[in-house]
């Protein structure tokens, strides 16, 4: 099969992931012996990433056609298994257990301008859907398919856009200034456009210089137009539910201050 | 006024999640794609698949809020809903069916009377929702629903 992924990408995509769990539920377990709150529900998040993620690699997809099989590891790399793996915050649990020192430049580097830049909204989004609009608009990926170093490179840009743009764009972690809502609704929306328009061309026309057959087409375009609405749907909800709590703090300091000056003034003489 | 907001943006939602499963899903009748679309038809289709997801979860998120400012008027919302789930319809039956020729309600048989109803019963829940809000907005709303804003339970 042409979009079968090198083999060792996949053996060090799943030694890391792997690692990386087993660190993460290290770090929790340091952090509540410590006495700190930490909630389960962050670890079996950040796991299930991890197994969406080596899920993903593994391509265990059986006789789905070619290209249908691509966006199902598509679907997992770089849009599943990044929302799973944010949500667990691995970032805060970073500089919450790290050694001092790593933790001063882990500092640094989240309020520095610089390096906090590709994570802003925008560019997340342009790193990541441009991406996709190169790969799937232009001869990449059939080039790809005959370079195993292309296409290493190309799932790891498709990992590492993702893990950025649900990064950026959730906002969970502590990084130098967070988007406003408005912002980050209007991404949202041009990115889910974006990725509607691409699967929708993908039903009509391959991507150049391919030759699936219209089946494999239609079912793929369909995976990656639907795949591309759950998680959508997935992160608006989760950027909804941090407005409603923001506005519920708003409320509750509202309700504070009302009360506080309402007692003061019944205590005045 | 959030309260008639957060019905429109759940009445977009909701038209286009009936749309979605009822019609392209369960039905069959709407083609997913039907390569007679033009770009602009395709771009205007994903703005607005994509767009009412949004619209649902904020619809929802506000009506929750504003439930718990204590500042809902029912009666506002469902003015709402209507205006939302028919102005979506009537853009769909005629804007993205006609106009950019994205894909037509059924395919096989004589289109008149489905659009006819399709478009009919969108602009008979605009009408609805006009009314509904212009008697909301006439009549004083309950007491219970312009009073302070309730705190909520827990304090910290």
């Amino acid at each position: 099969m042409t979009s079968a992924l090198p083999a060792p990408f996949t053996v060090a995509v799943t030694t890391a992931t792997v690692l990386g769990c087993l660190a993460y539920l290290a770090a929790a377990a340091r952090l509540r012996t410590r006495g700190d709150a930490w909630p389960y529900g962050r670890d079996a998040l950040f796991c299930a990433g991890g197994a969406v993620l080596v899920a993903g690699v593994s391509e265990p997809w059986g006789a789905a056609p070619p290209f249908t099989a691509h966006m199902l590891t598509h679907l997992c790399v770089g849009m599943l298994a990044p929302l799973l793996l944010v949500l667990g915050r691995p970032l805060t649990l970073l500089l919450r257990t790290a050694p001092v020192t790593l933790r001063r430049g882990l500092v640094t580097l989240t309020r520095s301008r610089w390096a906090t830049a590709p994570a802003l909204p925008p560019v997340a989004a342009l790193l990541d859907f441009g991406g996709l609009w190169l790969l799937y608009r232009t001869p990449l990926l059939s080039v790809s398919h005959h370079s195993p170093w292309l296409n290493t490179l190309v799932h790891v840009h498709i990992l590492l856009a993702g893990l950025l743009f649900s990064f950026g764009l959730l906002a969970l972690d502590p990084v130098r200034h967070r988007p406003g809502y408005g912002l980050r609704a209007a991404v949202l929306l041009t990115a889910g456009t974006a990725h509607a328009v691409l699967a929708k061309s993908l039903y009509a026309a391959g991507p150049p210089g391919t030759s699936f057959g219209a089946a494999d087409l239609h079912l793929a375009s369909q995976v990656m137009y639907y795949g591309g609405d759950a998680v959508e749907l997935a992160l608006a909800a989760v950027v909804a539910y941090q407005w409603y709590r923001s506005e519920g703090r708003a409320l509750r300091r509202a309700g504070r201050a009302r009360h506080s000056g309402a007692t003061a003034a019944a205590t005045r003489p | 006024m959030r309260s008639v907001l957060s019905g429109v943006l759940t009445g977009i939602g909701t038209a286009a999640f009936i749309d979605e499963t009822v019609f392209h899903q369960l039905l069959h009748w709407h083609h997913f794609y039907d390569k007679s679309t033009t770009d602009v038809g395709l771009v205007s289709d994903g703005l607005f698949h994509a767009g009412s997801w949004l619209a649902m979860v904020a619809g929802l998120v506000l009506y929750a809020d504003v439930r718990r400012r204590g500042t809902l008027v029912p009666r506002k919302w469902w003015s709402g809903l209507c205006l939302g789930l028919g102005g979506f319809q009537l853009y769909d039956g005629t804007f993205q069916h006609k106009g950019l020729g994205i894909h037509q309600i059924r395919y096989g048989v004589d289109l008149a009377p489905y659009d006819w109803t399709w478009n009919g019963i969108a602009v008979l829940l605009l009408v609805a929702g006009a009314l509904l809000l212009v008697r909301a907005s006439r009549r004083p709303p309950r007491a219970a629903s312009r009073t302070e804003p309730r705190t909520p339970s827990r304090t910290r």
